[in-house]
């Protein structure tokens, strides 16, 4: 709040994080430091905040933006998400990209994600048990009651699956042995989880009730995270008007055709089944129980 | 520039947010650098223009301007409230009627069209400072049987009473626009409406007025002199179609108005 106002600075990229709405007091932290313009645009409405970057090279950029944009109020922290366990320190917890960041995570260590592996038929019955120790330290460092902020790229999913995937199986064979063999179950039990979890409509924000969260809001995002031109709440779909939004091209006279059609579709499909033709991304927003 | 875990940032204040729901509408609209949201508070629906720059703060400062200016005597005032906050946020109520798309078209709208003018020669000659909305549209009208309200006042200025009639006619020069789908053909219903549509606004206008003469030419050559009082972050040519309009179509419009 006190840095002094940068007057060529445009933070629109940052606009779903309107919808968390910033108290002057908040200290906030931003897991990961994916979006810059994101960690810029909470400095100036926040008290206070942290980041906490695994990437060095990521840090660096940060640090002179922050230094370019003359924000003071700031504290950058080179470390995992693990590496530092904090008791209810945040009013608000913003997570970029989140399952890309998970994904990273499970490259160094697969164990930070699941802290207890449960059979697939077991799931509905699992939430109180299923833990994702990510999840867990974002919900130790929030004061009771604070916000979380979630966003992630829908047409990821994918591609996050077959690397989680690819993972697990190279995990499997490197520590190949006859006991392993056996316990083939138990690696298709993992992504069957993962997909579970995290690529399924609800996984996610089952997830998040298992791990603690209450409020959970979640938003569909166009025509992506990293700079929503539209973000309509899932449960006001009825009052949305929708209105498919894409990036302003000035290409050739034929993909401004497509595009006009892709758009004239997209709306058919929203108008009449309320589904979404584009592939969005999402923002998820949930608190901390008081 | 990397501290240790332990000197984190410490707590100051217990948190008493509760997060509300919030769709957007816009963002960064013709590089306004503002995003529209429109908000859900317990029963109550608003909506809310956030900046996220120095620039946008600009605009919506401006913008409350504008509504101070044309909701001056109305209660409605009370319920727009500007917070400045590092980036500036303005909230405004949901007003109730009817809205317009923003490619509204003359025809089937010509009812209503013809209310707007009466409208602005009431409100627009009564007031004792003249100012500009600068993107009057039909898309910026909410109307019902009683009422009119107008919103997206990002381009007021005050200006001179000389300059009466420039709304009016940048809002029909848009109708045109979509009515022709961007040719600047129109039927001859059109066309007679338009004719009828100036005669309206024309009436009981001072003859010291600097649009009237020549509307269409002169309401661009307004636009292109006072530029910088519209508060556009992009090219203009971009944001008002009236501005990037050829010599030869506005005359051919203004000689149907004017004959």
């Amino acid at each position: 709040m006190s840095a002094p106002q940068n007057r060529y600075s445009n933070l629109s990229s940052a606009v779903g994080l309107g919808l968390i709405g910033f108290n002057e007091n908040d200290v906030v932290v931003d897991y990961g430091c994916m979006f810059y313009d994101s960690f810029v645009y909470a400095s100036r409405l926040c008290n206070k905040i942290a980041g906490i970057v695994p990437s060095s090279e990521r840090l660096r950029i940060l640090h002179e933006r922050l230094m370019e944009e003359d924000v003071k109020n700031y504290d950058l922290v080179n470390a995992n998400y693990n590496e530092h366990c904090l008791k209810e320190e945040y009013d608000c917890v913003i997570v970029n990209s989140f399952i890309e960041q998970i994904l990273i995570e499970l490259r160094c260590d697969k164990s930070i994600f699941y802290e207890k592996k449960i059979s697939p038929e077991k799931k509905d019955n699992s939430q109180g048990k299923t833990k994702v120790q990510f999840l867990k330290t974002v919900y130790n460092g929030l004061k009771p009651g604070g916000k979380l902020y979630l966003s992630y790229a829908n047409k990821m999913r994918v591609n996050i699956f077959l690397g989680f995937a690819k993972l697990e199986i190279e995990y499997y064979f490197a520590s190949f042995s006859l006991k392993n063999a056996l316990s083939i179950i138990s690696l298709l039990n993992a992504i069957y989880l993962f997909s579970y979890y995290l690529l399924s409509q609800k996984g996610l924000e089952k997830l998040l009730k298992a791990n603690g969260f209450v409020d959970i809001e979640k938003y569909a995002v166009f025509p992506d995270h990293k700079y929503p031109l539209k973000i309509i709440p899932m449960s006001k779909l009825d009052e949305c008007s929708f209105e498919p939004v894409q990036y302003i091209s000035r290409e050739g006279s034929l993909s401004r055709i497509s595009a006009g059609v892709k758009r004239r579709v997209d709306r058919l499909i929203f108008k009449n089944f309320k589904l979404f033709g584009l592939s969005p991304s999402f923002i998820i927003t949930a608190r901390k129980a008081s | 520039m990397a501290s240790p875990p332990h000197l984190l940032l410490q707590p100051e204040k217990p948190h008493d947010i509760t997060i509300m729901l919030c769709e957007l509408i816009t963002n960064n609209t013709h590089n306004n650098n503002i995003a529209l949201y429109k908000c859900y508070n317990a029963n109550k629906v608003f909506y809310r223009k956030t900046a996220f720059s120095q620039w946008g703060n600009k605009v919506i400062e401006n913008e409350k301007k504008g509504y101070d200016w044309f909701y001056k005597d109305s209660e409605t005032l009370t319920e727009i409230r500007l917070k400045k906050k590092y980036f500036y946020e303005l909230d405004i109520p949901e007003f109730r009627g009817r809205r317009f798309s923003s490619e509204s078209i003359i025809s089937g709208n010509e009812e209503t069209i013809e209310r707007v003018i009466d409208f602005y020669k009431d409100q627009w000659s009564t007031n004792d400072v003249f100012a500009i909305h600068g993107d009057l549209a039909l898309c910026n009208f909410v109307i019902d049987k009683n009422n009119i309200k107008l919103v997206d006042w990002e381009h007021f200025h005050y200006s001179g009473k000389e300059y009466f009639g420039y709304d009016i006619i940048n809002m029909l020069f848009i109708l045109i626009y979509h009515e022709s789908k961007r040719t600047f053909s129109l039927n001859k219903r059109n066309r007679d409406f338009l004719k009828k549509c100036y005669i309206q606004l024309a009436e009981g206008v001072a003859n010291s007025n600097k649009i009237l003469e020549k509307p269409f030419q002169n309401a661009k050559d307004y636009l292109l002199t006072f530029k910088d009082k519209f508060l556009v972050n992009t090219n203009i040519y971009d944001k008002f179609v009236l501005s990037g309009s050829p010599l030869s179509v506005l005359e051919h419009f203004d000689s149907i108005v004017t004959k």
